[in-house]
């Protein structure tokens, strides 16, 4: 198979799922399903951090990172501050070795 | 376009510039990667212009490198960017797209688009409007391809990204998203149950479906307790239900 068809092969398997979620928004849900997709973002969001963290090579600096991060955002909610005391508290943790 | 279409799709665009500082050094990896496994620059930026999908692009590069088989990379592919129906069926629930707005909001849907504006976008002045989500798409796409392209001219001279220990900008920027939707038990609940379970899948199965396994079982959990304790409520129409930040 030449690799431009690839290319054009994984695209045609990554947009039409876009699409499809986007165009169900109307459909008439019922209570269950409706909570479902209320905590969609909390079950994704917790999956994309934590195999992020504790499965990089990298988990201690990373956990530690996390960790303040995660703090300073619930004492402040404040994203950027949040991202930015993380990715310090990270940059400290590798320069003490860890 | 009305008038009233780019100041939402500015504070949109806007929004995500943070979250650049994580999307730049992975684009570059991305475009050393693929031309290392000898995609051409086109190829290479074709990639980014088309499937626009971080992870799977990551892997297609890399198993192009490994000599993989065409059909292997194609439903790696697949499997990866299945997780997108999640936050398409979740973002078009409080978002009404029409039937021109949906395909152009389909194409630059991503992780990191959908969780910025599902949390943001009910907080902007126009509401969760498309101009916003389109804004946000956009910022990552055009800097995502730019940053793929910069990666293919200018590789060999650029210090490695890995370096930089930028790898932990993404999951901080998602906890600080997680963080203020922790609001009661049961989120509190699905939270553990999602990130733990994703991590312990994760060491047997591709990164994509993971957090589609991981989404759909934490999500399904949490709509069991909460719709059992809704039922409970429901003859004295109970407490309102709780709504997304």
């Amino acid at each position: 198979m030449s690799l431009p068809l690839v290319l054009l092969l994984m695209w045609a398997v990554t947009y039409p799922l876009r699409l499809l979620g986007l165009s169900l928004g109307r459909l008439q849900l019922p209570p269950f399903w409706l909570n479902f997709l209320k905590f969609v973002p909390v079950s994704v969001f917790a999956a994309l951090v934590v195999p992020d963290v504790l499965g990089s090579s990298e988990w201690a600096r990373r956990l530690v990172g996390a960790l303040s991060g995660g703090l300073l955002m619930w004492r402040t909610r404040h994203l950027a501050l949040g991202i930015l005391g993380g990715f310090a508290a990270y940059w400290l943790a590798r320069l003490a070795g860890l | 376009m009305t008038s009233a279409f780019f100041p939402p799709f500015w504070r949109g665009y806007r929004l995500m510039f943070p979250l650049w500082l994580g999307m730049v050094p992975f684009a570059v990896a991305y475009a050393l990667t693929a031309r290392s496994a000898g995609l051409s620059l086109w190829e290479t930026q074709f990639m980014s212009l088309t499937t626009f999908a971080g992870a799977s692009q990551f892997a297609a590069a890399g198993m192009l490198g490994a000599g993989a088989s065409a059909l292997g990379i194609v439903f790696t592919t697949f499997l990866l960017n299945a997780r997108h129906l999640l936050y398409g069926l979740s973002l078009a629930r409080q978002l009404p797209l029409s039937r021109r707005q949906r395909p152009v909001a389909a194409q630059f849907l991503t992780d990191e688009a959908y969780g910025m504006v599902i949390v943001n976008g009910p907080k902007d002045p126009a509401g969760l409007s498309f101009p916003f989500l389109l804004g946000a798409e956009l910022s990552l796409y055009s800097i995502w391809n730019a940053a793929t392209l910069l990666g293919s001219v200018a590789g060999a001279a650029l210090p490695n990204p890995q370096a930089l220990g930028v790898g932990v900008i993404f999951p901080l920027a998602f906890l600080g998203l997680l963080v203020p939707l922790l609001v009661d038990r049961i989120s509190l609940l699905v939270a553990l149950v999602s990130g733990l379970g994703a991590w312990g899948l994760s060491r047997v199965l591709p990164g994509g479906l993971v957090i589609l396994l991981a989404g759909v079982g934490g999500a399904l959990l949490g709509a069991a307790f909460l719709t059992r304790s809704q039922q409970e409520d429901a003859p004295s129409e109970g407490r309102p239900m709780k709504e997304m930040p």
